[in-house]
């Protein structure tokens, strides 16, 4: 606990400032200054504050989240405790437990760390979709489509794949990069921005090519949110093979289903 | 692994035997001829660096562009990179050739791991494009075209039905443990698009209303001027020499009489001007009287004909200011036969 007096002393200057400074320019400020409170400071940050206080700010927190995963965008530490707990941020932690208790519990989402460099947070459904009879039919999502397409093929090729052999399935499935489809608008966007950002995919150079050229690999999200095996069932039920005969894949699938995101973001 | 203890030895090797090309126009590295040549001399000699550069650049290119050819695994045209790359590397002298090489051999080794992976996965092969053929019957291809000729591998002809990627999302969405998204009830109110867009229309509004006022009226200015009004001046003058001619036809029309507006120098040449071009076009002819005074008349109707066919004579009238006030002491004109065209005329 020597951070302890650190600790308190950027989180005030980190105060005086927010009351100061320009907004714009402390989004950066804000994760680096930010430092998780020890547990005798939250309990004493605690003690000052009703229960009532803290369960409104936890309620925020929720609220913030919900809205976020609407657009599938992980949330930034950095963003949750600029816009939304703000003075609490002494009592960070707690407010977070609680956070997640209420997903769990209430929800029955479960709220993850996917990046644990820059804090990022995001939610999976934590119940099990039966098959076939979904209670409620929600509108899906074309784009989803697409997106399992290309983890697919990522997966089947062994975690990587040059982005030449993902825009030629594409094309074979009738979704020309260089051109606007109907329902997914400017491709190349949505995989490489839109996936990209939602962390679905990471999109990333390959050293050494002229012209440049990327490959693809499944994104932080992927990891803790797709199920593996599931793809590969899908793809025997597609191929009418028996999916041990994609033995690594099959392997893969089978060792990693405990999902740990850990695994993921060491990569 | 081979080509690197190649690479090591080959320049050892190379200085005892002096091996080198002394065709360069064979592209084909086979055409390699032994023969004893000053080593010097070829170390230095720019052409045959440029030459074994631009080689290596090719190889790096086509490696580059053929990656997918290449990792196929049913051809070895990794191999024949490599053993192509064996020979250049041969007459390598300098860090920039040398340099070169180990560009290509950072592309070949990634194209090898690539390769190496596909070999790893032991069991069944993933196809892409099986798969896709695959995905597409799953997806409701309606296959126009079931011919086998001229359909190239993977590009289905036919269409898809405009649920298709649905059907594909919907069996995603098992795959997935996605979070269901939340919604309001009552929806969301969109706080941000509007203001901006207000916001733009004020401040681009008015210049534009500004600059539609403009411009009419300055259109209109423009059609008024220039050709159209000189052609109009010219019929006008016309008219008021047929009326004067009409009132009475026995006496004549001193040119300058009519030409000369007393109040307006200006007035005068612009009036001289437009006659001319009654002159020129045969509506109108000029004569001396008996004073030897210059008149003008209209040519009438049946006289137009007649007056094409006499000779054209051309004259310069000249005039200045100074002429222009003795005239109109000579004449003693008091107010110009020819109303300016914008005055109202009494």
């Amino acid at each position: 606990m020597t951070q302890r007096k650190r600790t308190s002393n950027t989180q005030s200057s980190s105060q005086s400032k927010r009351t100061s400074g320009p907004a714009a320019t402390q989004e950066e400020d804000d994760d680096q200054t930010f430092t998780q409170p020890s547990t005798t400071q939250v309990q004493r940050g605690m003690e000052k504050l009703t229960p009532a206080q803290v369960d409104q700010k936890t309620a925020e927190v929720v609220q913030f989240f919900l809205v976020k995963d609407q657009k599938k965008i992980p949330v930034r530490r950095a963003d949750l405790v600029k816009h939304v707990v703000k003075e609490y941020r002494n009592i960070y932690p707690e407010i977070m437990k609680r956070a997640a208790r209420i997903f769990d519990q209430v929800f029955g989402l479960k709220m993850i760390e996917i990046d644990a460099k820059n804090h990022m947070y995001i939610l999976i459904n934590k119940l099990e979709t039966v098959e076939g009879a979904s209670p409620i039919t929600n509108p899906t999502n074309p784009k989803m489509g697409m997106l399992f397409v290309i983890l697919s093929v990522i997966f089947m090729k062994g975690g990587v794949v040059g982005e030449n052999v993902i825009w030629k399935t594409l094309k074979n499935l009738k979704v020309d990069v260089g051109e606007k489809h109907e329902e997914f608008g400017d491709v190349k966007k949505v995989v490489t921005d839109e996936f990209v950002r939602q962390r679905y995919l990471e999109y990333v150079r390959i050293p050494h090519t002229e012209p440049i050229e990327h490959e693809f690999h499944w994104g932080q999200r992927a990891e803790v949110e797709v199920s593996k095996s599931k793809i590969l069932a899908f793809m025997g039920e597609l191929h009418e093979q028996d999916p041990q005969s994609w033995s690594q894949q099959y392997q893969e699938a089978h060792s990693s289903s405990s999902t740990q995101p850990s695994t993921s973001s060491q990569r | 692994m081979k080509r690197a203890g190649d690479g090591e030895e080959a320049p050892g090797q190379n200085a005892s035997a002096g091996q080198r090309k002394s065709d360069q126009s064979d592209g084909d590295n086979s055409g390699c001829d032994l023969g004893k040549a000053d080593m010097q001399n070829e170390d230095n000699n720019p052409g045959i660096r440029r030459e074994i550069r631009s080689k290596y650049r090719e190889l790096i290119q086509s490696v580059q562009q053929n990656r997918e050819d290449m990792l196929s695994p049913s051809n070895n045209k990794l191999t024949e990179v490599l053993e192509e790359a064996n020979k250049l590397f041969k007459d390598v002298r300098q860090p920039r050739e040398a340099a070169l090489d180990a560009q290509l051999l950072v592309v070949t080794t990634d194209l090898g791991k690539e390769k190496a992976s596909q070999l790893a996965a032991e069991g069944a092969a993933f196809d892409p494009t099986a798969f896709t053929e695959h995905l597409l019957s799953y997806m409701g291809l309606n296959r126009l075209n079931d011919g086998e000729d001229e359909q190239p591998i993977g590009a289905a002809i036919g269409y898809l039905p405009p649920d298709a990627w649905h059907k594909v999302a919907q069996r995603a969405e098992s795959c997935f443990r996605a979070a269901p998204s939340f919604h309001y009830m009552m929806g969301s109110f969109h706080a941000e698009p509007p203001p901006p867009k207000q916001r733009m229309e004020r401040q681009r509004k008015p210049p534009s209303k500004e600059v539609k006022r403009i411009m009419p009226t300055q259109l209109k200015k423009m059609e008024g001027s220039h050709q159209e009004a000189t052609e109009k001046e010219v019929e006008r003058i016309l008219g008021y020499l047929k009326t004067y001619y009409q009132d009475d036809p026995t006496s004549p029309i001193s040119y300058y009489e009519f030409v000369i507006d007393p109040k307006s120098f200006s007035r005068t040449v612009e009036n001289i001007f437009h006659t001319s071009f009654l002159v020129r076009d045969g509506l109108a002819r000029m004569y001396f009287d008996n004073y030897k005074l210059p008149c003008i008349a209209p040519v009438e109707e049946g006289e137009v004909e007649a007056g094409g066919s006499s000779i054209r004579k051309q004259c310069i009238v000249s005039i200045s200011p100074k002429l222009w006030k003795e005239l109109i002491e000579a004449y003693d004109i008091r107010n110009t036969l020819i109303q300016p065209s914008n005055a109202q005329p009494e």
